[in-house]
């Protein structure tokens, strides 16, 4: 969006077509496979065929460049927190991140113990949405999923933010 | 090929079994040359496998024990046959689960380990450190031969702050790995590795978590690690 975004005052075009874009944008959030441990299983569970996430318009991509969502499924260690971090600045926006499991949104099982465990990825990443399980169900990443989408329809990409 | 061609490459192979390698690289026409040398390889190869062969067929250890200590414990043979040989190298009594040994003569003993054929440990399948406590740290190894179907372990007991054992990853490629990762966890530095980097944490990380008083460092890159915390909160 780049030199539109933001820069418009309230009015119904404006509106209508805020609405087509976040509608365009929450049917098509392409994901940054990002499997760091099991919960990475869960991942590829939702994307095969029993649960699909292609109905919901979602493709894994390899490439940061080319994702709108980054799921962090799994462990992140000090050692990848860097690269999570590298990974996501190198996404393109908008981006929107999901904590997938109970590693990725607290450090999990290695909350009291783990020296080499960062403490839920939103430390180094903006999460927007978290997805309870240890490892959470396909369904319950979908609904996560879902949520997103809700997060996603109600932006409002042109109109200039109030103060 | 000529009769001729034949006896020289045969005189040739002969020439490079008993290792001068020269006179084939001598040769000037690369045709000749190259035949010379697959001979070569291909004569090496049959008499490795005569050599293989050998040892399978005396299945007993043949060991001559000093009277003093007979044992069938194996850790006891072998370690009785350390001393004879590598004088002064073990570092406590013999027992029957172990043989503990100095570091000083490891890569001699451990390729001797590997190259008699009455041992023939062809295997490392276990290594790892411990924190032994009392200003120690160990490393311990856990043979197998293939051959003869025996096992042993060596411990190798080295002091906090001077760690250092002679690395046997040329002997067992497999220990490339195995002293890489008890370098990582122990500080345990192994002299003459040929790729001596931590295994698993970043390379920047601070001390050696598996060490007993190993206290985690306040920050990585500017990430704050929690200390343990007191059960759930």
């Amino acid at each position: 969006m780049g030199i539109l975004e933001n820069k418009f005052q309230d009015n119904v075009v404006v509106a209508k077509l805020d609405k087509l874009i976040s509608w365009a944008r929450s049917t098509s959030p392409w994901y940054f496979q990002f499997g760091l441990a099991c919960c990475a299983i869960e991942m590829m569970s939702a994307a095969a065929s029993r649960h699909d996430l292609e109905r919901l318009g979602m493709m894994p991509r390899s490439s940061p460049r080319q994702a709108d969502v980054m799921i962090v499924a799994g462990t992140v260690t000090m050692k990848m927190a860097l690269r999570v971090k590298k990974l996501y600045e190198q996404m393109a926006d908008p981006k929107y991140v999901i904590a997938m499991g109970s590693c990725a949104t607290s450090g999990g099982p290695y909350w009291q113990h783990g020296y080499h465990v960062l403490k839920g990825v939103d430390i180094v990443v903006p999460v927007d949405v978290y997805v309870p399980g240890c490892p959470p169900r396909p369904e319950a990443l979908i609904e996560g999923l879902l949520k997103l989408q809700e997060k996603i329809l109600e932006e409002r990409p042109l109109t200039r933010k109030m103060a | 090929m000529s009769v001729d061609q034949e006896k020289l490459i045969a005189e040739l192979v002969e020439k490079g079994l008993s290792g001068d390698m020269d006179s084939i690289n001598a040769i000037e026409d690369r045709v000749l040359r190259s035949k010379a040398k697959s001979a070569l390889a291909k004569a090496k190869r049959a008499a490795k496998v005569a050599t293989k062969i050998v040892p399978s067929e005396k299945k007993t250890l043949e060991v001559s024990i000093d009277d003093k200590q007979p044992s069938d414990n194996l850790n006891q043979k072998i370690g009785h046959m350390i001393d004879k040989k590598f004088p002064g190298s073990l570092d406590s009594e013999l027992n029957d689960t172990h043989i503990q040994l100095k570091p000083d003569q490891w890569f001699d003993i451990a390729q001797w380990l590997k190259s008699e054929p009455s041992l023939h440990f062809d295997s490392l399948q276990c290594h790892t450190g411990m924190d032994v406590g009392d200003e120690k740290l160990e490393a311990r190894y856990n043979f197998h031969s293939m051959t003869h179907d025996h096992y042993i372990e060596i411990r190798i007991a080295v002091p906090r702050d001077n760690a250092h054992i002679p690395s046997i990853e040329q002997i067992w490629r497999i220990g490339d790995w195995f002293e890489r990762e008890t370098y990582d966890m122990f500080g345990i530095f192994f002299d003459g590795h040929r790729d001596h980097r931590r295994m698993l944490l970043p390379e920047d990380w601070e001390g050696y978590p598996l060490r007993k008083d190993y206290e985690v460092q306040e920050t990585y890159h500017g990430i704050a690690i929690p200390k343990v915390k007191e059960g759930w909160e």
